[in-house]
C-alpha cells in the first residue's frame, strides 16, 4: 500500500469533488481571459476560477488553483511566474470572504473587489518594482513607460498605472463569481465544502465537515 | 484496422515509450535538473554573456533533439515580445551617460548595459521553461513524478488542468456563438461587451461542474481513489545510470558558481 502523500491527504480532506473542481478552476481562469480577448474587453479577467474555487471549496484549494494557473501560464509567458503569489492570495482571500458570507449579497461582493484589487494592484506593483525594477513588458509596461516619460518616477508610475487597472479588472471578476454561484443548482451545492454558506445552513461541525462532501 | 497493425499498436504499449531521440528520452526529472542547473549557472556567473550563452545552448539542444522547427519560432517570438521590450524600457528609461537623446527620454550607456543583462537573464529562464515543455510531454512528467512518490491525485490535478483548458476553451467558443445566435450582443461599446461576458462564462463553468459528477464515477470505477500502487498504460524508459550523475554534477557546478561568486573568487 503506497503511503498517501500530504497533498493527497489534504485534497481528500476537502472531499473528492474539490479534486475535480481544481482543474476546472484553472481552466476557467484561462477561458475567462480568452473570452475577454474574444470580446475585445480591455481587462484580463483571468482570476475568476481562483476566486470561484476559493469561494466554493475553501481558501487552500483556491490558492492551489491560483498557483497552478500561473505555473501553467508561465510556460508561454514566463514573467507571469513572479506574480503567482497574487493569485494564491486571491484564492485564500476568497475562501475567507466566502465563509463570512460576502458572496451571498451582490453589494458585499462588489465591495470585495476593492480588497482583491488591493492585492492585485498594490502588491502587483510592488512585485514589478522589486523583481523587475519597475519595468516589465506588456500593455501595462508601456503605460508605465509613458508615465515615466512625462517625468513621473518609476514607483509612482507603477502604482498609478496598476491600481486603477486592477479595480477595473476585479469588478467584473467578482460579479461573474457572484452570478455563477447564483446559478449553481442546490443539488451540487450541497456536495461542496463551503456549500452550507450558500444553502443558508448552519456550519457543520469543523471536524465532521468533509463527511458531507466526501461522496461525489 | 488489420490484424498486424493492431498487433503493432499493442506491442507499442509493451515496451517503454520512446520519442525516438536520446535527448527526448532522458528521464523528465533529469531534463528538469539539467535545465535548472544551466539557468542557475548562467545567471550566477553574472553579466549578459553567460545568460546569452545558456539561451544559445538551449536553442542548439532543441535543434539536436529535432525540435528546432517548433522551438526556434517560439523562442524568437519571446525574444521579440518579452526580451526586446525589457531591453528597450531599460535602455530608454535608465538615467546615465546619454548616448542618443530622444526628447525627454534618452538611450544611455548604463541603460544598455542593464537592459542587456536583465533581458538575457529573463530570456535564459524563459528559454529553459519553454525548452522543458517542448522536450517533455506532460503525461511523461506526471508519470515520472508519480514514480517518485507524488500522489496520483496531485498528478491528476496537473494533467486534468491542461486537458480542461483545451476542453473548456472549445466549449467557450461554442457557447459564445450560441449566445450570439440567440441575440446576446457581442459587438458594440465596452458596456455591451462586458454584459455579454457573463452569459458566456456561466454556462461553461456550470456544465463543466455538472460533468465532474460523471468523471468522479468514471474514476471511481477505475479504482482511482484506491491507495494501492496505480498501474499505467505507458511505461517510461528505464533511467540510465549516468543520468543522475549528470544532473548532480551540473547541480554541483551551479552551487559552486554561486558560492564562488559569493566569496568573490571571480
Amino acid at each position: 500500500m503506497a503511503p498517501q502523500s500530504k497533498f493527497g491527504q489534504f485534497l481528500t480532506g476537502y472531499g473528492r469533488l474539490t479534486i475535480y473542481l481544481i482543474p476546472i478552476g484553472v481552466a476557467i481562469n484561462f477561458v475567462g481571459g480568452q473570452i475577454a480577448l474574444l470580446l475585445k474587453l480591455p481587462v484580463y479577467l483571468d482570476s475568476i476560477g481562483t476566486i470561484l474555487v476559493g469561494a466554493l471549496c475553501g481558501g487552500l484549494p483556491g490558492a492551489v488553483v491560483g498557483f497552478l494557473s500561473n505555473v501553467i501560464n508561465s510556460i508561454t509567458s514566463p514573467t507571469t511566474f513572479a506574480y503567482a503569489i497574487l493569485n494564491v492570495g486571491f484564492g485564500i482571500l476568497a475562501g475567507y470572504f466566502s465563509r463570512i458570507g460576502v458572496f451571498r449579497s451582490w453589494w458585499k461582493t462588489l465591495l470585495s473587489s476593492v480588497a482583491f484589487a488591493f492585492i492585485g494592484g498594490f502588491i502587483g506593483a510592488l512585485i514589478t518594482i522589486w523583481v523587475f525594477g519597475g519595468l516589465v513588458g506588456g500593455g501595462t509596461g508601456l503605460i508605465i513607460g509613458a508615465l515615466m516619460a512625462t517625468g513621473m518616477d518609476v514607483n509612482t508610475a507603477n502604482f498609478v498605472a496598476q491600481v486603477p487597472m486592477d479595480v477595473l479588472d476585479k469588478v467584473p471578476t467578482v460579479l461573474a463569481v457572484y452570478a455563477i454561484i447564483k446559478g449553481i443548482p442546490r443539488r451540487l451545492m450541497a456536495k461542496l465544502p463551503l456549500g452550507w454558506v450558500y444553502l443558508g445552513q448552519e456550519r457543520p461541525g469543523a471536524k465532521a465537515q468533509p463527511a458531507t462532501a466526501v461522496q461525489p | 484496422m488489420t490484424v498486424t497493425s493492431l498487433q503493432e499498436v499493442a506491442d507499442g504499449y509493451r515496451q517503454p515509450r520512446s520519442l525516438g531521440n536520446p535527448i527526448l528520452d532522458l528521464n523528465p526529472i533529469t531534463t528538469l535538473c539539467v535545465i535548472v542547473a544551466l539557468i542557475v549557472t548562467g545567471i550566477a556567473l553574472g553579466g549578459w554573456v553567460p545568460s546569452l550563452a545558456v539561451c544559445l545552448l538551449f536553442m542548439v539542444a532543441a535543434v539536436v533533439a529535432g525540435r528546432g522547427r517548433t522551438y526556434l519560432p517560439l523562442i524568437l517570438k519571446l525574444w521579440l515580445g518579452v526580451g526586446l521590450i525589457l531591453f528597450l524600457l531599460r535602455a530608454l528609461l535608465t538615467p546615465g551617460h546619454v548616448l542618443i537623446p530622444l526628447g525627454r527620454i534618452a538611450v544611455t550607456t548604463e541603460g544598455i548595459e542593464q537592459g542587456l543583462a536583465f533581458a538575457c537573464v529573463v530570456m535564459a529562464i524563459c528559454g529553459g521553461v519553454t525548452l522543458f515543455f517542448e522536450f517533455v510531454p506532460m503525461r511523461h512528467l506526471t508519470l515520472a513524478l508519480e514514480r517518485l512518490g507524488v500522489s496520483p491525485q496531485a498528478s491528476y490535478v496537473l494533467l486534468a488542468s491542461f486537458q480542461a483548458i483545451t476542453d473548456l476553451g472549445a466549449t467557450a467558443k461554442v457557447v459564445l456563438e450560441a449566445q450570439t445566435a440567440r441575440g446576446v450582443e457581442t459587438e458594440g461599446n465596452v458596456f455591451m461587451r462586458v454584459r455579454a461576458f457573463f452569459p458566456v462564462l456561466a454556462p461553461v463553468f456550470l456544465s463543466a461542474m455538472a460533468a465532474t459528477e460523471e468523471r468522479a464515477i468514471a474514476l471511481d470505477a477505475r479504482a482511482f481513489n484506491s491507495s494501492t500502487r496505480h498501474t499505467s498504460l505507458v511505461e517510461l524508459r528505464r533511467t540510465r545510470r549516468w543520468e543522475p550523475v549528470l544532473a548532480v554534477a551540473l547541480g554541483v557546478i551551479a552551487v559552486g558558481v554561486i558560492v564562488g561568486r559569493a566569496l568573490g573568487w571571480f
